[in-house]
């Protein structure tokens, strides 16, 4: 089904902005390295691929003439939605491109900021990538190398969001979201670890435990005591 | 750059505010490993992160970097906090500097305040959103009411919204964990400074006070506008001396100060532009000292100078020294203003009243009233009758059109154009390197010759 196939392209295109944008992140920290760098390369070449593909089988989709009312609303939205992913990536990209120029890597005399980050980030380029592991090939100057090509990957994304403007008319206003707000809440995220650990550990989950523990405990008392009464009730009759 | 102008949806043309530029700096040299800022450890229940200092850290190594006194050092590091570019771990809501055993931490790069990138409604909403998932829906009361207007500003996207977040969140699951306490941190930092929790009721007095003197400002047509303006530069062209020219001759090229001496404030007879000048408008004939000479004069005649005199003072006020207000507003009082004074000013009864109220706190601004009645009475009144008066077509008739300098016929015998005398020769001592420098070029130093006579 068309819709399932850009529901796809468009989780993928979503996963790869959200690694890229958590590697910008790390520039100029004390996680940077050429290796974050070549990630960056990576991760955002595979996003251009993505956007392209995504670009394409929609546009293809929103010109069909012969799709219902409702699946060219849903398409709508799903256009909407990678329009905005395609414009936060072009500004990470642009702010990467800054960032690069300023915290160059093999600079003696230009330190990095001193973040608190001690750990690197191959496990976010594999996600993006969807692979197992990275692997890095390139050479020892890629901070610089890589701006030059940074620049037209930014110019490329531009022209292609100004063609998407003026070829697909779709006023943003008139697409609603599905989501209500605090829909996030039901998915079964579990993220809460996170939380253990921080400066300011909240008591609150304790607290709620401790209810549930016990009602569980009255509960499985009240349900020892009824078979208790049934068993006796049975023994005596 | 070309990214900066760049593409046809143009790029982000904003510029970093200088006083960023200079804090950044101030953070990257504070990474120095040698004479940058020492960091300790800080220690979590289970985990260690490094890169932590503490208040009195930051205190000391400003005090030493740059020689300033505790007080402005503390007030630096203020600036610095608030602006997001070092955060504290203990009580991350309140951007203040304590010079005590507080630690702080320096915010990555990519959230440092920029104007070039200033924080989006779009971000604000998906940090709001992870937040909520993280923490099950238990935000601040600011959060969840700035949450709730998203949702209705930004609702065409908020799908995306919600499909960033989750992702956003499982990317950061692949980082250990300090680096996760550390992102988050950032993160919430760099909110508190961009989306501080509460304004008070001052804040929004102010924005609608502006806004309603923003609505009440007068508005004039682009056309009555570039009229103006047209009219402007006609009238002026002739006047101008790089458009038209100047005579007797630019003393800039020819060297021969004639022009200026003819301009002076002191010369006798005007040329006869000066005079067309102060027709213009009655700032032109105020400006130059001249024409208010001139004006002066005539106003003797009409038995009306004690309004410029009054003016003068008035201006005197203004601009001059704040320790001689109080004695300026005395004199104007006693000269001007006060019953059977001298010379006494015609000002209508309700402007006296208040400049005679305001006398009691005497400050700067406190005559503008009576400046600006007698000064409209003299625009209005006494400007148009001078313009018409016989002193002023005299002056008219009597000006002077200086004569152009006769260009020379044969051009070798045309003053060599050189330039003045450099000004390291006038240096007392003087290198020797300078000196030497100049030699090739002392020929041609020689003073303005007298040729043009």
């Amino acid at each position: 089904m068309v819709k399932e196939e850009c529901k796809a392209l468009l989780d993928a295109l979503n996963k790869v902005t959200a690694c890229y944008r958590h590697m910008v992140l790390t520039i100029g920290g004390t996680s940077d390295s050429q290796n974050l760098r070549e990630e960056l390369k990576k991760t955002r070449q595979k996003a251009q691929e993505l956007a392209v593909a995504n670009r394409n089988k929609l546009t293809t989709v929103l010109k069909d003439k012969t799709v219902s009312k409702e699946d060219k609303a849903e398409f709508e939205r799903l256009w909407v939605i990678f329009s905005t992913c395609l414009e936060i990536l072009e500004i990470d990209m642009r702010r990467a491109l800054e960032l690069g120029h300023e915290f160059p890597l093999n600079v003696p005399k230009k330190h990095l900021i001193q973040t608190g980050m001690s750990g690197g980030t191959s496990g976010v380029a594999a996600r993006a990538m969807s692979i197992q592991n990275m692997k890095y090939e390139a050479e020892h100057n890629i901070d610089v190398v890589d701006l030059k090509d940074l620049e037209n990957e930014i110019n490329q994304v531009g022209e292609m969001m100004y063609e998407m403007e003026m070829k697909v008319n779709v006023p943003q206003w008139t697409v609603e979201a599905k989501q209500d707000p605090g829909a996030e809440l039901k998915s079964t995220m579990s993220v809460g670890a996170s939380s253990i650990g921080m400066v300011s550990v909240e008591e609150n989950k304790s607290f709620c435990d401790i209810s549930k523990v016990l009602a569980g405990i009255i509960f499985s008392a009240v349900l020892i005591i009824a078979i208790v009464l049934a068993v006796c009730v049975v023994k005596l009759s | 750059m070309t990214i900066g102008g760049g593409g046809p949806r143009g790029g982000h043309p904003r510029l970093q505010m200088p006083c960023l530029r200079k804090m950044e700096r101030l953070i990257v040299s504070m990474q120095d490993p040698d004479v940058g800022i020492k960091m300790r450890n800080q220690r979590l229940l289970i985990t260690v992160i490094p890169h932590a200092m503490t208040g009195n850290d930051i205190v000391e190594w400003l005090i030493q970097k740059y020689g300033i006194s505790e007080e402005e050092s503390l007030h630096l590091g203020n600036l610095i906090v608030k602006h997001g570019y070092i955060y504290p771990l203990k009580d991350p809501r309140s951007l203040v500097l304590r010079p005590d055993e507080s630690p702080y931490r320096f915010q990555t790069p990519y959230f440092w305040t920029s104007t070039k990138w200033p924080a989006t409604e779009l971000d604000y909403a998906i940090y709001l959103a992870k937040k909520n998932i993280r923490k099950q829906g238990d935000l601040i009361e600011h959060e969840k009411d700035n949450y709730n207007l998203l949702h209705k500003r930004i609702n065409h996207t908020w799908d995306f919204v919600v499909m960033q977040a989750r992702e956003q969140l499982r990317a950061a699951k692949q980082r250990r964990k300090g680096d996760r306490i550390v992102i988050e941190c950032q993160e919430q930092a760099y909110w508190l400074v961009n989306r501080p929790p509460a304004k008070n009721m001052d804040h929004y007095k102010r924005e609608i006070e502006y806004c309603r003197k923003a609505m009440a400002r007068t508005r004039v047509k682009s056309s009555i506008c570039l009229e103006g303006y047209l009219k402007f530069n006609e009238q002026y062209v002739p006047h101008d001396p790089i458009m038209s020219g100047c005579l007797p001759s630019n003393p800039w090229i020819t060297d021969d100060t004639t022009y200026w001496a003819m301009n002076a404030a002191t010369a006798t007879t005007p040329t006869k532009l000066r005079v067309e000048r102060w027709a213009f408008g009655f700032g032109e004939l105020l400006a130059d000292p001249l024409g208010r000479a001139q004006f002066l004069d005539f106003l003797k005649k009409e038995f009306s100078a004690e309004n410029l005199s009054f003016w003068e003072a008035c201006e005197e006020l203004r601009y001059g020294e704040q320790s001689r207000i109080a004695a300026i507003v005395a004199a104007i009082y006693e000269q001007f203003l006060a019953p059977g004074a001298t010379r006494w000013v015609n000002i209508d009864s309700k402007t006296m009243e208040r400049t005679l109220e305001g006398l009691k706190t005497p400050h700067r601004y406190v005559m503008d009233d009576a400046q600006m009645h007698i000064y409209m009475l003299m625009k209005k009144d006494s400007y148009p009758r001078f313009l018409k008066s016989e002193l002023y077509r005299n002056l008219l008739a009597e000006a002077v059109i200086p004569p152009e300098t006769k260009k020379r016929v044969f051009p070798f015998m045309r003053k060599q154009r050189h330039s003045s005398p450099s000004p390291a020769l006038l240096l007392p001592a003087g290198d020797a390197e300078a000196k030497a420098e100049d030699k090739p070029r002392g020929p041609a130093a020689a003073p303005v010759p007298e040729e043009e006579g």
